[in-house]
């Protein structure tokens, strides 16, 4: 059994008024100091190329993905959050994903996959909200994934720059 | 068999096999890209290298595949000076190769990625460019040559020569010039292609088929037996995520099929992938439209039917399991009517490799399980002759065809457990059965070997298995209707 003692109380205390004095001061004093409250959705977050948002797809200027559907991304996810089917192009590159999917409610924002990568075809993106009535919406396909190259660009010579620094 | 010493232990060795057969059937995985068990051994990839030590003599780093066994030989796998020769052989093969690894079908399970990894040549030495060739060459309908992946350890070759005995591959050119051709690019020819690229161990012969259709390491491979002929080649079922059957590809079995199989069966899962499948259970409604109904009902309705009539006809598909086939015989034996099952007109794919071209894969099994074969003329006899018509099992409707259904009379009943959905006006009662990848059981083949079938992935939902269905129908057939309605 646990007792708690009761503190028996001074008689400042017991006045009342001081002890609210005392609090309206603490209030006004922090009225003149500036402000750390941020008006979250009019105000978006601070992000730059360190932030680990949704990942994304980079597309190549020539207008398709940079990914070749290999596959070791979806192998590398932790969260069992990418699905991807293969299909054959005619170009060079043979190979390019027909379905790439990131359940966004199932990815974790861990940054495996980017790592995975052999293509530098995804990155982690800056874009951080994520809202939505259905499940089914979470379920982000190539158009909902693919971002230009120079969208991606900071983040892929932060990458860069860790990676020689191994 | 000879005694010889394998990484320190004593080991029974067959000497009319190569020392690489020794050290892999006793564990000891030796890396060999040349060498195939079912092929001659030529020894010219010499990454197999071993360190023998025979009698007096030192120590020597061999070719295990071209080794012969003698007795009391020391064989040290694992040596130092063997690694080293492997290491470099390796660079060799990799000089050239390109870096294709993220698009290459064969990824995976590639021996090439495995022995890199294993012998740790992660880096290259050279920068000079790389050789140029071909990476989409046409070898006819079944196979896609890349040369730039190609290490030229002629497996291919061999196996054209060998196997089908259809010599059609060469290595042409010399030096750095070499490269796996057919003559004057013919396409193709034969019922064995599939294998090549199974012989392959690189992904320079892929398969058409499955080109980008799924990484190797996302599929689901369960043990089965192939469905096309009597031979019932043991392969291995490949499945993407419970989903589509993706490949076939053979299962070493020496007493059926070796290490083959033909593309017949390799290329048979369209019918295991198709979307029109039949409902767990419908019922012809007063309308007369096919419609879903409860599983339950159309037991009962079946079994009301089958203690009615009386001149049943019992007809299974062929590719019914031993283990259906005896649920199939008592639930004719508890009607007093004879089962039998389809047994289609032989094809002419037969062969001398594998190929029987005979279609039933489970006759032996059907006929000791006490069912007589039916051939489509008797089908047409024995099917007029009939009040009521019980087909059960795979592909059966395919086989015997629409039109013979069409020209039933109007009285008789029509009751089928099929795979694919039919709303054929002839049917009365339709209950949807599993195929051949969501069951198990056994079939037994034309030599009398048994080739057990897996379920590689669930069966639609409220499909029950066969036996289940069959079962069901024997324990309640044949008593009064109050009975069954209690
Ligand atoms: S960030 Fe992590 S969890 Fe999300 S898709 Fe990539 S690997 Fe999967
Ligand atoms: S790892 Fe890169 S190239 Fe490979 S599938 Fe994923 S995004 Fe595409
Ligand atoms: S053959 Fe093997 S090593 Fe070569 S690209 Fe294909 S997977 Fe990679
Ligand atoms: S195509 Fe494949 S099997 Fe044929 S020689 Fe080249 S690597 Fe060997
Ligand atoms: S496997 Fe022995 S030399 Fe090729």
């Amino acid at each position: 059994m646990v007792i708690v003692k009761r503190k028996t109380l001074t008689l400042a205390e017991r006045l009342y008024l001081p002890e609210i004095l005392r609090g309206l001061s603490i209030t006004f004093r922090k009225m003149f100091q500036p402000k750390v409250t941020r008006q979250y959705p009019e105000e978006p977050l601070p992000t730059n190329e360190v932030t680990r948002g949704q990942p994304r797809l980079r597309e190549l200027t020539e207008g398709h993905l940079a990914c070749v559907s290999c596959g070791l991304c979806e192998a590398a996810c932790p969260a069992y959050a990418i699905t991807i089917d293969g299909q054959e192009t005619d170009r060079f590159i043979e190979r390019e994903p027909e379905r790439f999917e990131i359940d966004m409610l199932r990815c974790i924002l861990c940054g495996f996959c980017e790592e995975a990568c052999p293509k530098e075809a995804i990155f982690m993106s800056t874009e951080l909200e994520l809202a939505g009535f259905t499940r089914e919406s979470f379920k982000y396909g190539i158009d909902k994934l693919k971002r230009s190259t120079e969208e991606l660009a900071p983040r892929m010579e932060y990458i860069k720059r860790i990676n020689e620094r191994w | 068999m000879t005694k010889i010493i394998v990484n320190g232990r004593e080991v029974e060795a067959d000497p009319q096999k190569p020392l690489i057969a020794a050290c892999h059937d006793h564990g000891e995985h030796v890396p060999h890209y040349c060498y195939h068990p079912g092929l001659s051994a030529v020894g010219s990839c010499r990454i197999c290298q071993v360190e023998v030590k025979q009698g007096e003599m030192p120590a020597r780093v061999v070719a295990a595949c071209r080794t012969p066994i003698a007795e009391g030989m020391v064989v040290n796998t694992d040596s130092e000076g063997a690694h080293d020769s492997r290491r470099e052989c390796l660079e060799f093969l990799l000089k050239n190769h390109p870096l294709d690894c993220p698009i290459c079908d064969k990824a995976g399970e590639c021996s090439l990625q495995d022995y890199s990894f294993q012998e740790a040549q992660a880096e290259g030495r050279s920068s000079e460019p790389r050789r140029k060739l071909e990476k989409r060459k046409d070898l006819g309908d079944v196979i896609l040559l890349d040369q730039e992946r190609c290490i030229l350890c002629s497996r291919c070759v061999r196996f054209m020569d060998e196997v089908p005995k259809s010599p059609q591959l060469c290595i042409s050119g010399r030096g750095s010039h070499s490269v796996v051709e057919t003559w004057q690019d013919a396409p193709l020819t034969g019922n064995y292609q599939g294998n090549l690229a199974d012989v392959c161990p690189v992904g320079a012969l892929t398969l058409k088929d499955f080109r980008f259709q799924a990484r190797v390491w996302n599929l689901t491979r369960v043990p089965s037996t192939c469905s096309e002929c009597s031979r019932g080649c043991s392969i291995t079922a490949e499945v993407l995520r419970d989903g589509e059957v993706k490949r076939m590809r053979p299962r070493p079995n020496e007493n059926v099929n070796g290490y083959w199989m033909c593309d017949h069966g390799r290329f048979s899962e369209g019918e295991l992938n198709r979307s029109d499948r039949m409902a767990p259970a419908a019922l012809r409604d007063d309308a007369g439209q096919l419609t879903a109904a409860d599983p339950g009902d159309a037991l009962r309705v079946i079994q009301n039917l089958l203690s009615v009539q009386s001149q049943a006809l019992l007809l299974a598909s062929p590719y019914l399991t031993v283990e259906e086939g005896e649920a199939f015989s008592q639930l004719a034996r508890s009607l007093g009517r004879q089962a039998s099952f389809f047994s289609p007109e032989p094809n002419d794919l037969r062969d001398d490799v594998l190929h029987t071209g005979d279609p039933c894969p489970n006759r032996r099994g059907l006929q000791e399980a006490g069912l007589t074969p039916m051939s489509s003329d008797e089908w047409a006899a024995a099917s007029a002759a009939a009040d009521c018509i019980l087909l059960v099992g795979e592909r059966l409707l395919d086989m015997l065809g629409d039109e013979a259904l069409a020209g039933l009379p109007a009285t008789q009943r029509l009751v089928v457990m099929e795979c694919r959905a039919s709303d054929h006006p002839a049917v009365d009662v339709a209950i949807g059965v599993p195929n051949r990848v969501e069951r198990s059981g056994t079939w037994i083949n034309v030599d009398g070997a048994a080739g057990a079938i897996r379920a590689a992935r669930p069966a639609p939902q409220g499909v029950r298995t066969i036996v289940d269905l069959l079962a069901d129908l024997t324990t309640t057939s044949g008593q009064p209707e109050e009975a069954l309605s209690s």
